[in-house]
């Protein structure tokens, strides 16, 4: 790659001569090009090196993200070729940040492998963020098509289905992290389950890193949890559950996990991001066969999400597992410990739970996306929320959510059933004065002291953790700022 | 042992104001609604007994609380619960549920373990009131 | 309904300023528009005007703590067909709705059919299905005395009629209920249903329209679609109203809108005669005389179409 100048299109002989080409002149940049409906779109962050130029960074990318390698070869010209190449047709400068451009690249649907996310994702990210032109490179958003997604199964459950099964309507769904992640025996461990459970809790989780250490092997967590979840379910009559993650070494441990938990009769099972998209696809498959919920921990995401000017943006992560179907995905929470700007996070939680997400660049999404009949992923919020957050929990991440307070419920100073207890209450009066046509955005601390007049345990939460907050600026915020028009 | 399926089961039992400010709030959203009773609270007893079909097209939740009172009324001994039906794309389904009837007393449910082999345990709830004909199932007159 | 919420204090006034009570609800807006949408009709709007006096002090009572029983609100309109009394109903559930005596601004209207079923068992839920569509606001019934039919025994209209009172009784505060139709056959109904009679506190009556009121209503509509009659037409309407009003089937303002419907289609077949014409705008929005004139009214001797 060179400096900076205008380069001329070239003609057939020259354009397949020995040698290095620039990708603009490859036909990699194509600014004319009008993308057809059945494109798959993305759109990237670029910061190009200091002497490159960026419609130059920006053909690269489409060509190292599809055809192109560094160099002419004339097998090219036994293909369609221009119809295979990606073609980068838009540039602009990303507003703010000096140096870095957002390149807007059109794949035809033909480059990919029908409902294979490893195939689109060997293609998209596949070598190019190494490429050394560029400083950095972020995916920010894709654009799937209708045609390329009805060829993925989606969630096997989706919200609809999920709420009907456990029958719960009308308010978030509750959960909790078992603390500590790791050393407790499968006994103590089930124990937690139980309190957590049978306080009002609906859910209650398996930590990423738990699978079958020497403290605990997995059969025997998944009988003590599964005598917990029955338990509470007959005290309350409702129907918990307790996300058994099945992650482990190779897919045949995983899907005798997985059989181990339906024929206890678990209604959900966790896998963690880090098994990889091949093997959460073929557990989506498997939940959809045999009607389980999959919650998927997205373990690791951080190392490529979080940095703004590096990486896979969360909401494209969250795409294409709605695309590989899961169920469940942690989505941030806005208020908690754990990276979330509310503007990126609104993006990933329409991304997660719309049938049709409208572009909309202060949420961070470049595109309109349908999402044909794919069914909904419930975003999870977890890490470090309290209930004394309940009514910003409510107004930030809405209805169809599962909040999941770890420390929140474990850490009460009553007990664990009493913290899950203090959780519930906390939201169902919220949930109530919400629908009551309340303004619980600044109503929602008298509402809690309120509820919390006939509830003890809530009174303990509020007294121990109303004033816990974790202000930090994001790192990962959105470009695009409503500025106020001066009519 | 208090049932605690629904949306406002951790709260105090709502009053009929209560009752009708949900209706006004599901009404408002163009939700239509039913009102269910059954005296088999199982959790999977997805199918309560409907009172009457639901209720389309109102615009005020008088006519729900109507149907509350002479439902409970007319089953005392059952729970009734209040549903609210979203008929929109995407949903089609149930947006809000919620008690708002129990009766005077509810035995809870027993949870029986049949031993499998290496300790695999086949769990089934069964509630205590079923062992009672229906219509005797609850409060007084339960065959202990 | 109960005294609404907003004007309970804690404090009670010694004085209270009704003019500005009924600002505060634009009474006035809403007097103006009856009068600008109804033309005529003046014991109506004075009966309409009453009752909004009564609201209006039950309210200011409230304010100064002189308790009483809410008045009751259920009405009967009583008068010819196409003198305005479903237009009226919808404007008596705005006011009702602006002073807090319903909660909705809506109004429900049912006939017979909507209120009694055909066999045995059908009409309790299509009564009730009625009632609760209506709650908040106003249910009005037309030609409500086809609800009773003595000469059938075994009509289920009764059951129908038993149901409503009960509700009239018990919720008074969600729902007011307008009986509507001819005036002999209500006073035979009322005289035959006492209960339902003692029921109804007011009865408005609404009268025929003079030839000057309905001439008035010919050019209202006629603007209101952008037509005008030239001086011959007016003429010819006018002698239309007159000739159609002693005829028999006569449906007051209904009769008029129906007569310029015709009248438009007789002036689009004058313009597009033998399609040679080329019109301006004048043209295209004038109904001349010949247009009416064509209208059996003015020759033989049927209802006038």
């Amino acid at each position: 790659m060179t400096k900076t100048g205008e380069i001329a299109p070239l003609a057939a002989k020259e354009r397949y001569k020995p040698g290095v080409l620039k990708y603009k002149q490859m036909g990699y940049w194509a600014p004319d090009y009008e993308p057809s409906e059945t494109d798959i779109l993305a759109v990237f962050r670029i910061t190009p090196q200091d002497d490159v130029d960026p419609e130059e960074a920006a053909a690269a990318v489409a060509g190292e993200s599809s055809t192109a390698t560094w160099t002419v070869v004339w097998t090219d010209r036994l293909t369609d070729h221009s119809h295979y190449q990606a073609k980068a047709y838009r540039l602009e400068p990303a507003p703010g940040s000096p140096g870095q451009y957002f390149a807007y690249i059109a794949y035809d649907i033909d480059l990919f492998e029908e409902g294979s996310i490893a195939n689109l994702t060997a293609s998209i990210i596949g070598n190019v963020f190494g490429f050394k032109p560029l400083k950095a490179l972020r995916l920010e958003d894709m654009r799937i098509p209708t045609a390329y997604l009805k060829t993925f199964q989606g969630p096997p459950t989706g919200i609809v289905g999920e709420r009907e099964r456990l029958n719960c309507y009308g308010r978030p769904l509750l959960g909790a992290t078992m603390k500590p992640k790791l050393g407790l025996s499968g006994r103590n461990y089930g124990r937690v389950v139980y309190e957590a459970l049978s306080g009002g809790l609906d859910f209650t989780k398996d930590d990423e890193n738990i699978n079958s250490q020497p403290f605990m092997h997995w059969r025997d967590r998944f009988l003590y949890c599964m005598e917990g979840v029955n338990k509470a379910n007959a005290v309350s009559g409702e129907i918990k559950g307790h996300y058994l993650n099945v992650t482990a070494a190779t897919m045949e441990d995983m899907y005798e996990r997985a059989e181990f938990a339906r024929d206890l009769g678990s209604v959900i099972v966790m896998i963690d991001l880090v098994i990889g998209y091949t093997a959460i696809q073929s557990m989506a498959k498997w939940a959809r066969r045999n009607d389980m919920i999959l919650h998927l921990h997205r373990a690791g995401h951080s190392t490529y999400t979080r940095q703004k000017a590096h990486g896979v943006s969360f909401r494209v992560i969250a795409k294409w597992m709605r695309m590989a179907g899961v169920d469940h995905i942690h989505a941030g929470t806005v208020v908690g410990k754990l990276e979330g700007d509310p503007n990126v996070v609104r993006g990933i939680y329409d991304t997660c739970r719309e049938t049709h997400v409208p572009k909309n660049l202060e949420h961070g999404i470049f595109f309109d996306q349908p999402w044909a009949s794919l069914k909904k992923m419930m975003p999870v919020a977890s890490g470090g929320i309290h209930a004394g957050q309940m009514h910003q929990l409510l107004t930030y991440l809405g209805e169809d959510v599962v909040l999941q307070f770890g420390g929140g419920t474990i850490g009460h100073p009553m007990g664990i059933s009493a913290g899950a207890t203090a959780n519930r209450v906390a939201l169902e009066a919220m949930v109530k004065a919400r629908t009551e046509g309340r303004d619980i955005w600044n109503e929602g601390p008298d509402i809690l002291v309120q509820a919390a007049r006939s509830c003890a345990p809530l009174r303990a939460a509020l007294d121990t953790w109303a004033h816990v907050t974790f202000d930090f600026a994001s790192t990962d915020s959105v470009d695009f700022v409503p500025t106020p028009t001066a009519s | 042992m208090r049932l605690t399926q629904g949306q406002f089961s951790f709260l105090p039992d709502l009053t009929d104001p209560e009752i009708a400010a949900q209706c006004a709030y599901a009404l408002d959203q163009g939700w239509s609604m039913a009102v269910e009773f059954t005296d088999d609270p199982h959790p999977r007893n997805v199918y309560w007994e409907m009172w009457g079909a639901p209720m389309f097209d109102l615009k005020d939740p008088a006519g729900v609380v109507i149907e509350v009172n002479a439902c409970r009324e007319a089953q005392p001994r059952c729970y009734v619960r209040l549903l609210a039906f979203d008929a929109s794309k995407g949903f089609e389904t149930l947006r809000m549920s919620f008690i708002v009837h129990r009766p005077p007393d509810e035995p809870g449910f027993e949870l029986i373990r049949a031993d499998g082999p290496g300790r695999n345990i086949g769990y089934t709830l069964r509630p205590y009131a079923a062992d009672a004909p229906p219509g005797r199932r609850y409060g007084p007159g339960r065959t202990p | 309904m109960t005294t609404p919420s907003n004007v309970i204090d804690a404090t009670v006034p010694d004085r209270i300023d009704l003019a500005a009570l009924a600002n505060q609800v634009e009474l006035g807006e809403m007097f103006e528009e009856l009068d600008a949408e109804l033309v005529g009709l003046a014991p109506v709007k004075r009966r309409i005007q009453e009752i909004s006096a009564l609201l209006v002090v039950d309210r200011a009572r409230a304010q100064v703590g002189l308790t009483s029983t809410p008045p009751s609100l259920h009405m009967c309109f009583t008068g010819n067909s196409g003198v305005g009394k479903t237009t009226v109903a919808r404007r008596m559930a705005r006011i009702l709705h602006r002073l807090g005596y319903i909660r909705r601004d809506h109004v429900v209207s049912v006939t017979r059919d909507d209120l009694v079923g055909q066999f045995i068992g059908h009409t309790a839920p299509k009564t009730k299905e009625a009632l609760k569509r209506a709650m908040g606001g106003v249910l009005f019934i037309d030609e409500a005395y086809y609800l009773y039919r003595p000469e059938n025994e075994r009509d289920y209209g009764q059951e129908s009629i038993e149901i409503l009172l009960q509700v009239m009784e018990d919720n008074r505060d969600d729902l007011v209920v307008i009986l509507a139709g001819y005036s002999e056959q209500m006073k035979a109904f009322f005289s035959s249903n006492p209960g339902m009679a003692s029921r109804v506190a007011h009865n408005i009556d609404f009268p025929d329209y003079s030839t000057e009121e309905l001439f008035r209503i010919a050019k209202l509509i006629a603007e209101q679609m952008n037509y005008r009659f030239d001086a011959e037409g007016a003429v010819a309407m006018l002698d239309y109203i007159k000739r159609r009003q002693a005829r028999p089937n006569f449906a007051n303002a209904r009769s008029i809108r129906n007569a310029l419907d015709r009248a438009r289609l007789r002036q689009a077949r004058r313009l597009c005669d033998g399609w040679s014409a080329v019109v301006d705008r004048e043209a295209l929005e004038t109904i001349r005389a010949e247009d009416i004139r064509a209208s059996r009214v003015f020759t033989d001797g049927d209802d006038g179409r």
